[in-house]
């Protein structure tokens, strides 16, 4: 694929976030306004400018992860403005922001990825700090915020009564994952070849097993104390993908499988939080007022848009509780129907393949290692929350890559971004 | 490595396809099924913002209009004149908080099709009539005004009945609420009047249960009028309190009075002046069957086939070895509970010289030439007395109305017959009672009136004090008053 298609590409889709903000304003009884021209500038400017910045200082890292992350970033403002214009426009400047800090990874990384491994000691103590970071106390300046019942949040006053929020979970996910990445490259034919033979059975040595252990310690602590099933389970999830595909031993999904079913049915008895998701999922209609009100509400959603949707801006994806976040991909389904679900879902499949596809085509461990991490960690999370929404999975409330509202899970999944053109722009040489 | 990053990949996109696996069945095959789910909101919503029939009270004054919303053409949205009026049986259909009463049972009546589903555009196209219908009611404004006039801030309600057919004149519940309030989305207000302990959004008139006191002798001199356990000339002994068989607790009068100064007294005499005593030996001596089936008859522990829906007010069928408790019962206390609904449709049925008509409150759907879609005919609902029996309570009343207990109800130049109750609430005062009726030229009218918790009159409450006088009120609007 070329420049020029690549281009025209990520200003189609510019087109499309306008053309959505358009529709939505037509069908609330407005009229095309400056909305539409802001959406298409500030989208302009985002992805165009990453672009250049790509295109500058990484001409040959790979050309569809920009074409598709800007298609569904254009999917998802266009919802977002559709469900709350105040939301939308706040959205545009989470694009701006997320596309410069995007862009200044791409520059400091280009010379490559090496430095990552240099201070991957400092990035896993980033990692687990930024993590735990909403256990700070919420009277401090700088402290951790709950929100619908989850700690995941940090609050920085600023002056009187203003004050950023910020979920660091998201961007401690991108620390963790280097430091899986550079520490298993390392550690890898140590992981695989040092093992003890009980009959047939190959089994790793017990200290080889600590990695994993400590992995599930940490994503139990985030369980019990910030209450997020879904980090939690996404952090575990990534972390056992990348230790099998740092060594290709089974035993390691094994007992990762095996653990995490431990922690699940210890969660299940010890915490109401988790029995409740777990009611809601079994039998939603059963406490319809109470838990299982949101993922009815999302189930009816969908449903009314059936095949075809109702057409943006025609439907009634507002009466589903935090469509915006958690529940952009339900809003969507109702508004565009099955299709246009499947049409976004083909759109993550198509990123995930091209991310796959730069881990694979990878020479150094590291960077296939960190490659496969990012896109394993894109798919998981979609996985999670769209088989959340649609109760093919217990609801877990994390966001949609690239689509959901909100500034940290755009900031991380845009750097995460970067990292995998760096990668694809470093085999290129 | 390569090997297990494909695995990887390839469990992911195992998901994926189990995604659209999971799409298929929540959007396509169970979509239909969601998406017309009652709970759905949607629903609702959809049809909140559609045009609905205009519904106009019995001499066509407008009680709900749909107007177009000012910023958004082709919504519209509901406005009800006379705010808290009408507010329970009509109730209210609006885009925050739902809809209720009449507005919600017959939703799919009043609201347009047209533009909003897929086969109202089908309708539209084949030029079928997509257009909300309109709705007449029974309910006189008079009548209506009079019966919230007299219960004022009194907790309680009122029902009126045009004895001869089963229209309903008047149907109020006190405290009210304004539905143009809920229309405008004010929630403030919503949450005030759920959380409100005197609980206005309940339609007292057809769903609250009360004792219904000494209004339910009515029923056990029917039953013993029409059983031949006694006649309105038996005489009964005129004891202070009554022994219960099987109980140390007794049956005494009001205030612990004797009825006639300790000398036997007629039927006639004991239901004028509402003797306990007498009732409750009147209860014991005809047997709980005779009692029961009568009660059954006049509605008891059944639908009385109102068009909106009301709960049945109950009595027990099982008095084995629990003779204090039928005793009891024939002076409507213990375990009898009853709505104002039924009480009115008791007066009905004797003003009706014993047949009892169903009650209902839409007389007409109309559609928007005002042709007339369909028009209720007045049906029978049972015959609990013959009309001997029927004359012969209908004497009663009119003397406790003119001589007895339920005074506060006379209207001079017509003819007017009550019952009067004053029953142990569930308020630390008592609930006062008068059920009755007016006959004034070619117009008749049956009443029930319920005053929660003694009303402004408190501990000092009867039902001859305090409701009555509503009851008077009310009957006037209809018969008129010289």
């Amino acid at each position: 694929m070329n420049r020029v298609a690549e281009a025209s590409l990520i200003a189609g889709a510019a087109v499309l976030a306008a053309l959505g903000v358009a529709i939505a304003n037509l069908s609330a009884g407005g009229s095309v306004d400056a909305q539409v021209a802001l959406t298409f500038i500030s989208f302009l400017v985002a992805w165009g400018g990453f672009w250049i910045t790509v295109r500058r200082l990484a001409p040959g890292a790979n050309p569809y992860l920009l074409p598709l992350a800007s298609l569904l970033s254009a999917i998802g403002i266009a919802e977002i403005y559709r469900l709350n214009p105040a939301l939308g426009s706040l959205q545009r400047w989470w694009l701006l922001t997320a596309a410069a800090l995007g862009s200044l990874t791409i520059f400091w990384l280009r010379r490559g990825t090496t430095v990552l491994r240099r201070y991957r000691y400092l990035l896993l103590l980033i990692g687990l700090v930024l993590l735990l970071a909403p256990l700070l106390p919420g009277s401090w300046p700088l402290g951790g915020v709950s929100v619908n019942g989850s700690r995941l949040w940090l609050r920085l006053n600023l002056w009187e009564g203003s004050s950023i929020r910020f979920q660091p979970g998201e961007l401690a996910k991108l620390a963790l994952i280097v430091f899986f990445a550079s520490y298993l490259a390392e550690r890898r034919h140590a992981l695989r070849e040092v093992h003890r033979r009980i009959g047939n059975l190959e089994l790793p040595e017990p200290r080889q097993l600590m990695p994993l252990v400590a992995a599930w310690l940490v994503s139990l602590i985030v369980i019990i104390y910030e209450r997020d099933l879904g980090a939690s389970l996404l952090l575990f999830a990534v972390f056992i993908a990348m230790l099998y595909m740092a060594t290709g031993q089974g035993i390691f999904p094994a007992a990762g499988v095996g653990l995490f079913a431990l922690g699940a049915v210890g969660a299940f008895q010890a915490f109401d939080h988790v029995r409740r998701r777990y009611d809601a999922w079994t039998a939603p209609f059963e406490d319809f007022e109470g838990a299982g009100y949101q993922i009815a509400q999302s189930l009816f959603a969908m449903g009314s848009g059936s095949i075809a949707g109702s057409g943006i801006g025609l439907g009634r994806p507002d009466l589903i509780p935090s469509a915006a976040t958690d529940f952009i991909f339900a809003a969507i389904a109702e508004e565009t129907g099955f299709v246009g679900a499947v049409g976004v879902l083909i759109g993550y499949a198509l990123l995930i393949a091209a991310g796959f596809g730069i881990a694979v085509r990878s020479r150094d461990p590291f960077r296939k290692l960190l490659a496969a991490g990012i896109t394993t960690v894109m798919g998981v999370q979609t996985i999670l929350i769209v088989g959340g929404v649609t109760r093919l999975l217990p609801l877990t409330g994390i966001t949609l890559p690239f689509m959901s509202y909100g500034g940290s899970s755009l900031l991380a999944n845009t750097i995460g971004l970067s990292l995998l053109l760096v990668v694809s722009q470093e085999e290129h040489r | 490595m390569n090997r297990s990053i494909r695995l990887v990949a390839a469990s992911i996109y195992l998901f994926f396809g189990l995604l659209v696996l999971t799409l298929t069945y929540v959007q396509v095959i169970k979509g239909p099924e969601f998406r017309d789910d009652p709970r759905n909101p949607r629903l609702l919503a959809s049809r909140a913002g559609r045009e609905r029939g205009p519904i106009i009270a019995r001499d066509g004054q407008l009680v709900a209009t749909s107007v177009e919303v000012a910023t958004q053409t082709g919504a519209f949205e509901r406005r009800y004149p006379f705010g808290s009026l009408y507010a329970h049986p009509v109730g209210y259909a609006t885009f925050l908080f739902a809809e209720r009463g009449l507005e919600a049972e017959r939703s799919s009546d009043l609201s347009s099709s047209r533009n909003l589903t897929f086969s109202g555009m089908i309708d539209e196209l084949l030029g079928r009539d997509t257009d909300g219908q309109g709705m007449r009611l029974t309910l006189a404004p008079d009548v209506q005004q009079a019966a919230r006039a007299g219960l004022g801030e009194q907790i309680g309600a009122v029902v009126a009945i045009e004895p001869s057919t089963g229209e309903v004149l008047a149907m109020y519940s006190s405290p009210s609420f304004d539905p143009n309030r809920l229309v405008e989305g004010d929630t403030e207000y919503g949450e005030s009047i759920n959380r409100d302990l005197d609980k206005p959004l309940l339609d007292r008139a057809r769903a609250e249960l009360y004792p219904p006191g000494s209004a339910f002798k009515v029923i056990t001199t029917a039953a013993a009028l029409e059983s031949g356990t006694a006649n309105t000339q038996t005489l009964f002994e005129d004891v202070p309190a009554l022994a219960l068989p099987g109980s140390t607790s007794t049956i005494s009068n009001f205030n612990d009075a004797l009825c006639n100064g300790g000398e036997p007294m007629t039927l006639a005499v004991a239901f004028e002046r509402s003797c306990n005593t007498v009732f409750g030996q009147l209860g014991l001596e005809m047997g709980p069957d005779e009692l029961v089936d009568m009660a059954e008859a006049f509605g008891f522990n059944q639908k009385l086939g109102f068009d909106l829906t009301h709960i049945e007010s109950p009595i027990p069928v099982d008095f084995s070895g629990n003779l204090a408790g039928l005793a009891q019962s024939a002076i409507g206390e213990r375990d009898v509970r009853t709505t104002p609904l039924q009480m009115a449709v008791i007066a009905a049925t004797v003003a009706n010289g014993g047949i009892s008509m169903q009650p209902y409150l839409v007389a007409e759907t109309f559609d928007r030439e005002l042709t007339v879609l369909g028009s209720t005919q007045p049906a029978i609902r049972e015959r609990p007395v013959g009309p001997g029996t029927a004359a012969a309570l209908e004497e009663l009343m009119i003397k406790t109305v003119n001589q007895g207990t339920g005074r506060g109800a006379r209207i001079e130049g017509v003819q007017v017959g009550g019952k009067t109750g004053t029953a142990q609430g569930a308020g630390g005062n008592p609930d006062a009672w008068f059920i009755g009726f007016a006959k004034s030229g070619d117009r008749s009218i049956a009443v029930a009136v319920v005053v929660e918790n003694g009303g402004d009159a408190g501990a000092d409450a009867t039902g001859g004090r305090v409701a009555a006088p509503i009851a008077r009120d009310v009957m006037a609007a209809w018969v008129g008053s010289p």
